[in-house]
Parts: C-alpha cells; structure tokens; sequence
C-alpha cells in the first residue's frame, strides 16, 4: 500500500483516494480518542465536583445563618483545580440568599479569597471562565472591579455584555441603572426577560426616571421596545407618560405600546376616537383599556366593538364586559340579544362560556 | 462513444458526486460544530435565570390526533405538566374513526364550548370544541377527517389565541422544559418566525408519565442505526444550516411558529407529504418575496424523542414518503431555486438538496449498479475498488464519529460509556448494507413522486420498550 501512496506512476485519482482514507481514517481516531478524552474529563470532573460540593455546602450553610460562623470556622485548603468549582458552587448559594445572608457568605468569600481569583478569571481567554468571574465579582459587590465591568458591558458577546450588566447592578444600583437603561434599544441582543430582571432587582424607584427621559426621547421604534419595562417603573409615573403619548402621538405601534401599560385610571385620552382607529390591534386595547377602568358609561363603546371586522378585537370587548363587575349574567344576556350582528352575539356567549356565565 | 469512454465518464459523474457530498456534509460539519459551541456557551447563562417574567411570549400548543386512543391520554397529560408559565392546549381530534375523543372527553371532564371559532387557514370544517372543566388551558377541537395532519394542524392553529404555536406529535415525548428551550430564539431575536430542536429516538429509553425518565439505546438494531442517524441529520445537518439561516426543514414532531406568519403563508399545506418542510420552504419564499428580514432557527437540545420504525416494513415506508416529500416540497416552491433574492437558502441549501438529497439515491443505486456490471464484465481494478470502497466508508464513519463527538461535547445524553462505544461500532456497521437499503427506498420514494402518490396520516408500529413503559 505504501508504494501506492508513493508511485508517480499511479493515477492520480486513486492516490488520492488513497491519502483521503488514511486521513479520514486518522481524523477518526482523533475523533474518537477526544470524545473518549471527553468522556472521562466529564466523569473525574462529576466526581470532583461532588467531592467538594459535599464538602462545601455545609460550610456555606453554616455561614448563611451564623455572620460568626462565616468569620470564624476553620476552612479545608482549596487546591487550584478546585477554584472553578468552588466558585460555581458559591454562587449558586449566593444566587439563593439575600440581606445579611448574602453578607454573611460575601465575608467567607473573602477570607477564602474569591475575589481574587474571580478577577484573574475576568482577563480568562475562555468565555465561561470570565462568565463566571462576572458574576462572581458582581455577586461579591466588588467595587475595585466596577471600571472593568463596566467596560464588558461594551462587549459584542451577548453573554458577557448582559452578565456585566447584571454585575453592575448587584455593584451600584443606582449607578448602572443611569448607563444601562440607555443602552437598552441599542442591545436589542439583550434578552428581555435579562433586561427586566436587571430593572427589577434596581428597583422602581430608580428605574422610573431614567427610563422615562429615555422613553420621551427615543424615536418611536425605540418607544414601543422601552415601553415593554415600563410595568418595571413607578404606576403614576407610567400612567402620566402613557397619558401623553396617547394623546400627542398618530404611530399605532407607540398607541399600542402606551394602551397596553396605561393602568385602569379613568383620564386616559382620546379612548373614543381610538376605538375607530384603521389599526386593529390599537382598537383591541382599547377594548381592554375599557375593561381596566370598568366605568358604566364606557358599555355602549364597548358593545359597539363587539361586532368590529376583526376577531380579536371582538373578543376583548366580549371579554371586558364579561369582567365588568356591574353588569350581572342578566344584563350580559339581554346585551347579548340585543346584538343585531351574529359574531358579537357569538363572541359575547363565547367569553360568558369561559366565564361560566353561559 | 466506447465502453472505456462510459466507464470512464461515469467514474467521473461518481467521483464528482461523492467529493461534493462529502465537502458539503464536512463544511455543515464545522459550521455545526462552531455553532453549538457558541449555543453552549451562552445556554448555561441563560437557564441560569431559570425565572421567566410576564415579558415572556405565551404559547399554543398544538396537539393534532387521529386514532390515537392507546396513547392520547398520557400524551396529553404529559403536555398538561409542561414547564412553562403561560400556554394553552389545543387537542385536534382529526375524525378518529377510534374513541380517541371518547376517551379524551372522559379522562378531561370536556364540555361543548361556543367559541367563536374562525377559519383563518384552510381546513375542513369543525364539529365542535370542547374545553375541560379541570384544566382551564385545554381544548379540544373535533373536525370532520381531513385526511392529514396539516388539515388537523391548521384547525388547531385557527383555535389557537396566542402568538406563537408549537406543533407536536400527539406520540412525541417531551422534556418538561422543551417549551423553555425552545422560545429562547423568540425571545432573543424578534425577527424569528419559526423555530425547531433536536429530534431523538426514544426507543430503548424509559417513558413514566409521558416523560422521559432514563435514555438508552433500543436493542433492536433498525432503531438503533437511526440513533446514529439522528445524531447525524439533527446535530450537524440542521445545526450546520441553521447559522446561515438556510435550514429548509423543521420537524413535524415539535417546532414552534410565530403564529400571525404562519397564518400569512396559509398553514400547512394539506396536499403536502411533507407538510412539515413545505412550510418552511413557503416561509422562506414568503419572506424573501416581501424582503422582510426572518430568523428560521434551530436550537441543538434536544427538546423532543419519538418512537423510530423497528420492522423493515415501517422504515420503508417512511424513508419512502420521506423523499417523495422532499421532491414535492422543492417541486412546489421551485421558484426559490437560484432566485436572486434567496440568499443561503437559493444558492446553497436548496441546490445541495435537490443535487444530494433528491437525485443523490439515483446517483447512489447507479454507483452500486455500476460496480456489480464493471466486477461482472471484468472491467473493475480490485485494489482500485476497494480503496474508494475504504474512503467512502471511511467518510461515513469519519461523519458519524464528529456527531457522536458533538453529542459527547454538548448534551451526553447516553451516560454509560457502553452506550457510547455501541454507537461507534453502529457507526461502522451502518455503512455494510443498511445505507444500501436506505438508498435504495430513496430511490422507490423518488420514483413515487415522479409518479404522484397519494398523502394521509401515517402509522406505524409502537416499540414494545415504549409501550411497556
């Protein structure tokens, strides 16, 4: 065989279907020996980890109830393939606890020098080890590290950017708040469940006012994305800012956006002239606007989206009036006669079924 | 021409054909491997947050039945204890000609509902809907029997209410958190309007509730190649188009939709055999049309494990529809082929499937045909022969040996490292004979639809390990 590989006298073709085989045959084996490698890195790494995680979760508990405890009990030596682990292991206790628990494990961190370490993992070549300093370094309310967390919030990696920013947060509150919440409607990359989360752990009161000079400023894409966070701000806050944007703005999608976060107050603007509105998803929240305030003399505008061209709007009409808590089955039913059109009777006895007022 | 010129042509029709196959599966190969390393690397972040806000999209699911009285109960119930904080299910009893609504009225406590129902896609008419008085999110919607699962599946996605549907197999086993998994794409990018996971083979693994409790590997051989198979197909062949967005298919057994598209493009095409890919492919072609910018993503966890064809007879007529459904999909939206505007989906999904997928069986049985009548006419080298026989094997092997190496790398779902060698023997033994067949039942699917069959709801055989379980 070797003189095939070598004869130049061979056609070409099949020397080359030759070397082909033998270096699938090699990339094989490598395969093979990495996903063996794999497999066994993965199996001595469970049982380090349980070793540890044995070992360490007591002394964690300890330290959450006891701020002596966490100052004063005798700690096992941390070897250095243990660090990772060691610090997975601590945030995720620090993940559960907040107030002087959270304080109490913070305090162990630091005779364990964590900190340290955590910050030797932020200049890591590896994604998940500076993931893991991130947090760890946000979890600890390092302080020392604010600048250079700050500066990965700039990073193009989704992970590290809304990690950062998460670490910010548990840092200064107040302060990320004022460089996050403009960031927003740039990182539209960062999952919102992530956003929210961020805002609500700052707080509504912090949250309220930058996010309100960002939405009055922002264009109206950016208007309907912040919008979504507005729940994550002060109600009379929201309410006023809705109440404008209703009223001075013709986008159907910013309407949508403010109808949707408007509370049940009873001065939102315009309700009237935006049940007839082209869109038909501007008059559905209308109709669940309607429903949030629950006033008597809203009925008739309600009853008159019960027969609009489009199925959803119909349906949160049917839905409000439903929820109304003065009109009883009675009144739902002479209502429902009294409608010439067959879809608003259809969809008003539909929402009573669902009621169980049918 | 002499018969030198045609051994010589074909062996240049041949050798053309498998050096671009085996490129084509190598570059998904690496472009897959890159793409769950960046999944991963993010993925442990994201499930960390473990809580979901009111922010989060809430879900229809969709659960089309026929006949399915055996299973639809647990079927359902499993679906009932999905980890997901907001969604509704909607059962579509496609004119059982068994008790399956009997059984669903009974084990549900449903009752009739006038819901205003509305046909937004086509679909032959409702009978009734129903919706149980002890699960507030289930309904079941009766119809007349349209004859298919998109005819099931579009009235289910009429009754459907919220944004997003996900249709699933009224058989598919779910994780608990597969509708988590999932939405992550919807949520990371709005842009999105379809998304599909990995598909597993569930033969083998131990089923308590609907849920998957323990994965194995089945012990009946058939079932046991498709384990490899499946690696193969969803761990690089949909990972591999995925980050390009040129994936042409995501799985009938579970994928998810944002509704309002869906609705646009009209469902699911009944006259499909594979209605599945048909909506994929009308979505592209939809959306490029309009110029509007879409995501059809896949996420590599595996999200969903159905039951494989154990007997010859069921895997044939799977693999059968299966390219009669991949020559009627890209028949019917042909005009995506080389369109200007169709990006990676027109310049290179497509032609790779038409060439490789489609064609590749006749290219396959004429190679094999093509040896015996050389080895016959005594014109074949035998050393010549057994060194291409070598390297396609070979590659075979190398291809399926980088999937295993992916599932160990991202998921290792198959905790016993016998399982793991059992794979790496499947991966050689698949190559002597049962690629042959499979090439072979391609070609039988080719030629049906050549020929124009006949689509309706499909059955097959229950393994016995699921059905025990």
């Amino acid at each position: 065989m070797l003189a095939w590989l070598f004869d130049t006298a061979y056609e070409t073709q099949v020397r080359a279907a030759l070397w082909s085989t033998l270096a699938a045959g090699l990339a094989t084996a490598v395969l093979f020996a990495y996903t063996l490698g794999l497999r066994f890195a993965t199996v001595i790494g469970a049982r380090r980890r349980r070793h540890l995680v044995a070992r360490w979760r007591g002394i964690f508990a300890t330290a959450v109830l006891s701020r002596a405890d966490a100052e004063g009990e005798l700690l096992p030596r941390i070897r250095r393939h243990q660090h990772s682990n060691l610090l997975e292991e601590w945030n995720r206790a620090r993940d559960t606890v907040e107030g002087s628990a959270a304080d109490n494990l913070i305090i162990l961190a630091d005779r364990l020098g964590l900190a340290r370490t955590a910050r030797g993992l932020l200049r890591s070549r590896r994604l998940s080890a500076r993931l893991l300093g991130v947090q760890t370094l946000g979890h600890l309310r390092d302080a020392d590290s604010r600048a250079e967390i700050a500066a990965l919030v700039a990073s193009p990696n989704t992970a590290l950017s809304i990690t950062s920013a998460v670490a910010l947060t548990e840092i200064d509150a107040a302060r990320a708040v004022e460089k996050l919440v403009p960031l927003i409607t740039a990182r539209r990359d960062w999952p919102r469940t992530r956003v929210s989360r961020i805002l609500r752990k700052a707080g509504s009161a912090r949250v309220s006012e930058p996010l309100y000079r960002a939405i009055r400023s922002g264009d109206d894409d950016e208007k309907i994305y912040l919008l979504q966070f507005a729940p994550l701000a002060e109600a009379e806050i929201v309410d006023a800012l809705c109440d404008e944007l209703i009223r001075t703005t013709h986008h159907p999608g910013v309407l949508t956006a403010a109808l949707k976060q408007v509370s049940g107050h009873t001065g939102v603007p315009r309700l009237a002239s935006l049940a007839r509105h082209e869109a038909w998803y501007v008059r559905m929240q209308v109709a669940k606007v309607l429903g949030r305030i629950g006033q008597m003399e809203h009925v008739s505008l309600l009853a008159s989206l019960l027969d609009d061209p489009e199925w959803w709007v119909r349906y949160r009409a049917a839905q409000s009036l439903v929820r109304l808590p003065f009109l009883g089955p009675n009144a739902l039913r002479d209502l429902r006669e009294r409608q010439e059109d067959r879809y608003a009777r259809d969809m008003l006895e539909q929402a009573m079924a669902e009621a169980g007022l049918a | 021409m002499t018969a030198a010129d045609f051994v010589l042509g074909a062996q240049w029709v041949f050798l053309t054909y498998f050096v671009g196959i085996n490129l084509g599966y190598l570059s998904q190969n690496v472009i897959a491997t890159m793409g769950i390393r960046r999944y991963l690397q993010t993925a442990e972040q994201f499930e960390a947050e473990g809580v979901f806000s009111a922010l989060d999209v809430p879900v229809s699911v969709v659960v089309p039945a026929y006949n399915e009285s055996a299973s639809i109960i647990s079927s359902v119930k499993a679906l009932l204890q999905l980890e997901y904080p907001d969604f509704e299910l909607v059962v579509v009893n496609d004119g059982s000609t068994d008790d399956t609504l009997e059984k669903l009225i009974e084990g549900f406590s449903l009752q009739p509902f006038p819901e205003a129902y509305r046909a937004r896609v086509e679909c032959k008419p409702v009978k009734a809907i129903y919706r149980s008085a002890r699960y507030r999110n289930l309904r079941v919607i009766d119809k007349e029997n349209g004859g298919c699962k998109a005819d099931a599946s579009n009235a289910g996605i009429n009754a459907c209410r919220y944004p997003l549907v996900c249709v699933v197999d009224a058989d598919s086993i779910l994780q608990p958190d597969s509708l988590r998994r999932i939405v992550r794409p919807f949520l990371e990018d709005s842009t999105t309007v379809a998304v599909g996971g990995t598909v597993r083979i569930a033969n083998g693994c131990t089923v308590r509730q609907g849920f998957l409790e323990k994965v194995g590997l089945p012990s009946n051989f058939l079932a046991l190649v498709q384990v490899v198979e499946y690696l193969r197909a969803f761990l690089f062949g949909r990972m591999g188009w995925s980050p390009i967005n040129g994936l042409l298919i995501i799985s009938g057994a579970f994928g998810v939709f944002h509704k309002e598209t869906m609705v646009e493009v009209g469902g699911f095409n009944p006259r499909a055999v594979g209605e599945d890919m048909e909506l994929i492919l009308r979505l592209h072609r939809l959306m490029k049309a309009k110029r509007r910018p879409y995501r059809i993503t896949f996420i590599p966890d595996p999200v969903c494990w159905t039951d494989a064809p154990e007997t010859l007879k069921d895997l044939r007529s799977q693999r059968v529809r299966w390219q009669h459904g991949l020559g009627q999909c890209l028949f019917m939206n042909r005009s995506l082929i080389f369109n200007p505007r169709g990006g990676a989906v027109s310049w290179l999904a497509i032609p790779f499937y038409l060439i490789f997928e489609l064609f590749g069986p006749i290219i396959e049985v004429a190679g094999y045909v093509f040896i015996i009548v050389c080895a016959w006419m005594g014109w074949l080298s035998w050393p010549e022969a057994a060194i291409f026989l070598a390297l396609a094997i070979g590659l075979g092997i190398l291809l399926s040996t980088s999937a295993i190496m992916l599932e160990e790398l991202s998921f290792h779902m198959y905790p016993r490292t016998r399982d793991l060698m059992v794979l790496y023997l499947v991966a050689v033994i698949e190559n002597l004979g049962y690629r042959q067949l499979t090439a072979f039942w391609r070609l039988q699917g080719l030629i049906r639809w050549w020929r124009g069959g006949q689509h309706k709801w499909e059955t097959i055989t229950r393994s016995t390990s699921l059905a025990d379980n």
